[in-house]
C-alpha cells in the first residue's frame, strides 16, 4: 500500500472562478528567476515557480564526445531533463524513464529554433534541466530556465524562449495549472514561444477542448508568456545592474 | 511633426537602445538605415536584433553587440596560449580552451632546413604561444609556432579570464595591459583565448594581478574601468 495517498479536492474551482490555491483563472503562481549561479557551468539559471525548483546548466559550445555524433555544418544540441528522487511526493526511482526522455526531447525542440546552430559547426551544446522539487508545469519552467542559461552562456540566439502552461477546469480556462488542476483538471496545454517573432515552438495538449476554448487558451497562454519574457529580461540584466550600482556607491564614498 | 520630417526620420532609421546599454538576445536594437555589426542579425521585417547577451555598441551607422560571456571561437591571426594535449606521429595537438582543438604539423623533408626545429621539441603539458594560421570554421584548426616570439613558454604562471573579456584586459591601444604591466612589474602575455601568461617578481604581484583580473571580469560593463583598476592595484601593492 502506498504511504502517501493523494485526495482530489471537493471543489477544483468555485462558481466565481476561485481556484484551490486562491488564484483567479488568469493569475500565475509566484516566480523568481536567477542566472549565473553555477560556477563550473558556462551558463546557468535557477527558477522557482510555485512549488517548482529547477536548476539548469549549459555547457558549450564544446568538443563532441563521442566524435562521430558531431555534425559538420552545425552544433549538436543535447538536452537532459532529470527529476531528483526527492522531487516528488513518493520517491522517484533515479535515472531516465519514459517521461523524462520525452520531456528532454520536448524541451530540446522548444529551445533549438532559438539557437544559431550554424555558428558553431562540429561542436555540442549540452543543456541540463534538473528538477529538485516538482509542482506541476516543470517542462515549461524548464524551458524558461534553459533559455536563460543559454543566454547566460553567451550563445548566439535569435531570441529568448519563454513558456507557460494553460488548462481547463470545467468551463474555466486557467493559466499556469497547479498540482491539483494538473491531476484532476479537464485539459492541460503547455506552450512555448520564441519571443523575437512570437512563433510557437512548443504546443502539447492533454484533454478535450472546444474550438472556442482552445482559442481562448491559446490567447491566455500568449499573454502569460509575454509576462514571463519580461521577467526573463530582467533576470538576465539584474547581475550587471547590481555590479554597476555597487561600483557607483564605492565611488561616492 | 510634419510629413517631411516623418519621411526624413524613416529614411534615417530609428534607434531603440542607448549606447553601452545591456541587451538580451533577440532584443530589437534599431530599425531602418543602420548596418548590423558583430553579433547582430536582421530579422524578416528588417529590424536589427542582438544575437547575444551584451552591450550595445553604436558607431556611426553600425550597431554591434559586445558579448559579456561565451567560449573562445578561433579567428585567423589570433595569438593563443595552448597546452600540448597529444603528440601523434607528425602532428602536435594543442588544447586552446575552445570547442576546436589546434593542430601543429611537424615540418618534414625540405621544410626542415628553413625552420628552427628546436622549437618543435615539445612534450605533453608544455605551454606554448601560437598563432592561428588557418581555421575553416569547424574541424580543421591549424596553428603555427614558426615565427619570432612564438613557441614554448618557460616558467611563469597561467591565469585565466573569460574569453569575452580579453579585449577589456588589453584595453584601447593596450592601455589596460600597460597599466597591469607597469603596476605589477610583471611580464604579461595575453592570449585571445583568455589564457594569460605571467612572470612576476614575487607572489604578491601575482596575487594582486589575479584579483585585478577578477575585477576586470565582473566590472567590465561599467565605464571608468582603467582608473578603477589602476587605483586598485596601487592600493593592493602599497605596504
Amino acid at each position: 500500500m502506498p504511504l502517501y495517498v493523494e485526495k482530489k479536492p471537493d471543489v477544483l474551482i468555485t462558481e466565481d472562478g476561485v481556484r484551490t490555491d486562491g488564484r483567479l483563472p488568469h493569475e500565475i503562481r509566484p516566480i523568481r528567476m536567477t542566472v549565473g549561479i553555477l560556477d563550473k557551468a558556462d551558463g546557468s539559471a535557477f527558477i522557482e515557480w510555485g512549488g517548482n525548483r529547477i536548476l539548469t546548466a549549459v555547457f558549450g559550445p564544446r568538443e563532441v564526445h563521442p566524435k562521430h555524433l558531431a555534425l559538420p555544418d552545425k552544433a549538436l544540441i543535447r538536452t537532459r531533463y532529470n527529476m531528483a528522487p526527492f522531487s516528488t511526493p513518493e520517491r522517484k526511482r533515479p535515472g531516465p524513464d519514459r517521461r523524462s526522455v520525452e520531456l528532454s526531447k520536448v524541451i530540446r525542440e522548444a529551445i533549438k529554433p532559438a539557437i544559431f546552430v550554424e555558428n558553431y559547426p562540429g561542436s555540442v551544446i549540452d543543456i541540463f534541466v534538473e528538477v529538485l522539487r516538482s509542482d506541476a508545469g516543470t517542462r515549461v519552467a524548464g524551458v524558461n530556465a534553459a533559455s536563460l542559461a543559454l543566454a547566460n552562456a553567451g550563445i548566439a540566439m535569435r531570441g529568448l524562449v519563454a513558456a507557460c502552461a494553460v488548462g481547463r477546469v470545467e468551463n474555466f480556462i486557467i493559466c499556469d495549472p497547479n498540482h491539483d488542476e494538473d491531476m484532476w483538471g479537464d485539459a492541460d496545454m503547455p506552450m512555448a514561444m520564441l519571443m523575437e517573432s512570437e512563433k510557437i515552438t512548443l504546443l502539447q495538449t492533454d484533454g478535450p477542448m472546444t474550438d472556442e476554448q482552445f482559442k481562448e487558451a491559446l490567447e491566455m497562454g500568449r499573454r502569460c508568456i509575454r509576462f514571463l519574457y519580461e521577467m526573463q529580461k530582467e533576470a538576465l540584466k539584474r547581475p550587471y545592474l547590481i555590479v554597476e550600482r555597487s561600483v557607483f556607491e564605492q565611488g561616492e564614498v | 511633426m510634419g510629413r517631411w520630417e516623418a519621411k526624413l526620420r524613416l529614411s534615417e532609421g530609428t534607434l531603440l537602445v542607448k549606447n553601452r546599454e545591456v541587451v538580451v538576445p533577440g532584443q530589437a536594437l534599431a530599425k531602418g538605415k543602420f548596418k548590423p555589426g558583430k553579433d547582430v542579425y536582421v530579422d524578416n521585417s528588417g529590424v536589427l536584433r542582438a544575437k547575444k547577451l551584451g552591450l550595445a555598441d553604436i558607431k556611426d551607422n553600425t550597431i554591434s553587440v559586445v558579448p559579456l560571456s561565451g567560449v573562445y571561437i578561433p579567428k585567423e591571426g589570433d595569438i593563443v596560449i595552448g597546452i600540448i594535449s597529444k603528440i601523434s606521429g607528425s602532428t602536435i595537438i594543442v588544447d586552446i580552451r575552445s570547442p576546436y582543438q589546434g593542430a601543429i604539423p611537424i615540418p618534414r623533408g625540405r621544410a626542415v632546413e628553413r625552420v628552427d626545429m628546436s622549437k618543435y621539441d615539445l612534450h605533453l603539458g608544455d605551454v606554448i604561444l601560437a598563432k592561428v594560421k588557418t581555421f575553416d570554421g569547424s574541424s580543421s584548426l591549424l596553428l603555427t609556432i614558426d615565427m619570432e616570439g612564438l613557441g614554448k613558454l618557460e616558467g611563469g604562471f597561467i591565469l585565466e579570464v573569460e574569453p569575452a573579456k580579453v579585449p577589456r584586459v588589453i584595453g584601447k591601444r593596450q592601455s589596460m595591459l600597460s597599466i597591469l604591466r607597469e603596476k605589477t612589474k610583471s611580464e604579461i602575455i595575453v592570449g585571445n583565448n583568455g589564457r594569460i601568461w605571467v612572470r612576476s617578481p614575487s607572489l604578491k604581484e601575482l596575487l594582486a594581478l589575479k584579483k585585478a583580473l577578477r575585477k576586470i571580469e565582473t566590472e567590465s560593463h561599467v565605464s571608468g574601468l582603467s582608473d578603477r583598476i589602476s587605483s586598485f592595484l596601487s592600493e593592493e601593492l602599497s605596504d
